[in-house]
């Protein structure tokens, strides 16, 4: 009997894993970034570039020397904040997508702050920016959060619905209206009014600011929080299981409130750290480049680890930030996008390996 | 308000409406077995870019549109290669497609020489009845000037109701959204089903990408969509999984779009931030109302299921 026949009667047999490898944790995303890479050679072949020179200077362009590296870090502050986001939600199974929308609304609070307090001291206007940010962004998800408990409303929809209602807002306050936040004096193309100089984040290493240095801390807070606080234990165990937790004598609903506010408020924390380092007052164009989604995305690669999450993120910016360079090259400028969403993809569909066995078995029955 | 003003802005906001109707359309056979797909806005993209591209080489209108539906049907088998076989989260596949569809057309937008900003279409759709029945008054404008994927749609909206609601395999579509268990023990094929839907779903974004870059706005900039997909996402939502309200809803978002112009033309001040605002609010806000009362989610027609894979093992 020939080969073809036998696979024809035999069938993939899937068995979950309790617990993967550490072989299969290391060699599975590895081959996904890998198959990644490679679909973007093929892409970049049709278009008749080569690949590797193109890969060559995207790394150079992204991690090569300090300048290139600056950018880098730079582009991946908000995204590591976004990501947390991400990841302090997903592990409870709450699914917080909307994390730019709360970054937005941060920007929004913060600004807003900043320019209502010209005359403050640094150390007076700094802490109360970033304050203002994560009750920004904290009260947003807190919408999500709050029409999830007492409504039972997918948090799915309303915190995706939140972020384009929160775009929107932001337009209207810059583009479409007179308001506080825009610049009296710009009327051909409007933008926001400039923040104290005093309430810009002080730089290092050339255009790094400290909020790069923020956005670590709080993943390293994030981290040993939920490792080791008995909150953090007690969403892990809701994302389990919602009715172990309940028997065990848990709130869900506090937990659901509690997970998403935090959730928003480190969204909305990145969004304060972008006008106070990056833009220096609120700039709506800078504020949506969906860096929330790709927050989920770096948070996803990283398994929702929120130590790791930090240089998925950075690898992340980094082709991003490699853009312009490509673009020179001749490259349309969107393979970064396309590379971004292959690597999604790739490690994605790697995750299923790490959670089943896949085995070939033989079909019983007929002969 | 002006009498002509009101009737040309009847018969735009038909047109307005129609990518987010068929997409939207798309979404509810796809939502009904259980897949969501968070990607409208990617498939959506990805044909714009490769239908208007294909128009514009050949001046061909089927092939741009074939070639566009060809492309949004791929990803939605990438969506359904990783949402329903791999079990991959249906909401990382989905942002996994809006991500790689914007890319992809916004490369494609780039790569053709010349590049496709700045192109002319190649071919519009005109309209399919003779003048003297446009020309007719009221009705004319509005029910019989448009071309032919506005009636194709209407017939799409038609059949798609007919089979889910009056036909076997459409109910079966529909336990397999609400009950997969149960459904894989009737002998329902589960997975069959999903990719099935999920494909159609592609397809109809795909058909609403093409005609949205090649007809409506007779050009191609990078995002062109701008967040239409995302509408027709709500429109599932707000129509309840049914096409015949995603019809009439698809008419009323499309009328929002359209209503900025007219309200600027008649001196009526309504920022337009806040009208565009208008479907994501009424979204939430509906479905606020429908999940605080589950009774009322199943006589709406909430797929129970969605967004859960099916594991046969561990049932």
């Amino acid at each position: 009997m020939s080969t073809a026949l036998e696979v024809s009667r035999a069938r993939l047999r899937l068995e979950p894993k309790e617990r993967a490898s550490l072989t299969a944790r290391i060699v599975v995303p590895v081959a996904s970034v890998l198959t990644a890479t490679l679909g973007g050679a093929v892409v970049l072949a049709i278009d008749g570039h080569s690949p590797l020179e193109a890969y060559v200077e995207l790394f150079q362009s992204a991690f090569g020397g300090r300048n290139p590296l600056v950018r880098t870090l730079l582009l991946s502050t908000p995204l590591v904040f976004t990501a947390l986001a991400a990841a302090v939600s997903f592990r409870m199974r709450i699914w917080n997508i909307g994390g730019d929308g709360q970054l937005m609304m941060g920007a929004i609070a913060a600004s807003g702050v900043a320019i209502a307090l010209p005359r403050s001291p640094f150390w007076v206007l700094i802490p109360a920016i970033l304050v203002a940010g994560i009750v920004g962004g904290m009260l947003w998800a807190g919408i999500g959060a709050g029409l999830k408990v007492f409504l039972s409303t997918d948090e799915v929809i309303s915190t995706l619905m939140l972020t384009f209602i929160a775009t929107h807002f932001m337009e209207y306050l810059i583009f479409g209206s007179f308001s506080y936040w825009r610049d009296p004096e710009s009327v051909a193309y409007a933008t926001g009014k400039p923040i104290p100089e005093v309430a810009e984040l002080p730089r290092f290493w050339g255009r790094l600011h400290v909020g790069f240095l923020i956005a670590v801390l709080a993943a390293v807070l994030v981290w040993w929080v939920l490792k080791s606080s008995r909150w953090g234990y007690e969403t892990k165990v809701i994302g389990d299981s919602p009715t172990a937790g309940r028997y065990a004598g848990m709130s869900v609903s506090r937990n659901i409130i509690a997970v998403l506010c935090v959730s928003g408020a480190l969204a909305g924390l990145g969004g304060a750290v972008e006008v106070a380092g990056v833009n220096h007052t609120l700039q709506p164009t800078a504020l949506e480049t969906g860096v929330g989604f790709t927050g989920i995305i770096a948070a996803s690669m990283a398994r929702l680890h929120p130590l790791m999450l930090v240089p998925v993120a950075v690898f992340l910016s980094g082709l991003v930030s490699s853009g312009t360079a490509l673009q020179q090259m001749g490259i349309p400028i969107d393979i970064v996008l396309l590379l971004q969403g292959l690597v999604l993809l790739f490690v994605a569909a790697g995750e299923f390996f790490l959670r089943y066995r896949v085995t070939l078995v033989a079909r019983r029955g007929r002969r | 308000m002006n009498d002509t003003v009101l009737i040309l802005s009847l018969a735009s906001m038909i047109a307005a409406g129609t990518p987010m109707l068929l997409a939207a359309t798309g979404e509810i056979l796809a939502e009904r077995s259980g897949v969501m797909n968070l990607g409208i806005e990617g498939m959506m993209l990805i044909s714009a870019a490769s239908g208007f591209w294909v128009t514009s080489e050949t001046e061909s209108l089927a092939l741009g549109m074939l070639v566009g539906i060809l492309a949004a049907t791929l990803l939605a088998t990438v969506h359904a290669l990783l949402a329903v076989s791999l079990r991959v989260s249906q909401i990382i596949s989905g942002l996994a497609l809006v991500i790689i569809g914007t890319g992809m057309s916004g490369f494609l937008g780039d790569a053709t020489t010349p590049k496709l900003t700045g192109r002319p279409p190649g071919a519009r759709f005109s309209s399919v009845f003779p003048e003297g029945i446009t020309g007719l008054p009221v009705v004319g404008p509005i029910v019989f000037d448009h071309d032919v994927v506005v009636y194709l749609s209407w017939v799409i909206v038609a059949v798609a109701s007919y089979f889910l609601f009056r036909t076997r395999p459409g109910l079966s579509l529909w336990a397999v959204g609400d009950d997969p268990a149960t459904a894989d023990a009737a002998g329902i094929p589960v997975v069959a089903i999903r990719y099935g839907a999920t494909l159609l779903g592609g397809a109809l974004a795909g058909m609403a990408g093409a005609y949205l870059s090649i007809q409506i706005l007779g050009t191609w900039q990078d995002s062109l969509t701008a967040g239409l997909g995302w509408i027709a996402f709500c429109l599932v939502i707000f129509s309840g999984w049914r096409p015949w309200r995603a019809m009439v809803a698809a008419y009323v978002f499309g009328a929002l779009t359209t209503l900025g112009f007219t309200f600027q033309i008649v001196g009526f001040g309504v920022p337009t931030d806040f009208l565009a605002m208008l479907p994501f609010i009424m979204t939430i806000l509906v479905l606020a109302v429908i999940s605080s009362r589950p009774e009322a989610a199943r006589r709406l027609g909430a797929p129970a299921a969605l967004g859960r894979p099916f594991v046969r093992e561990s049932r």
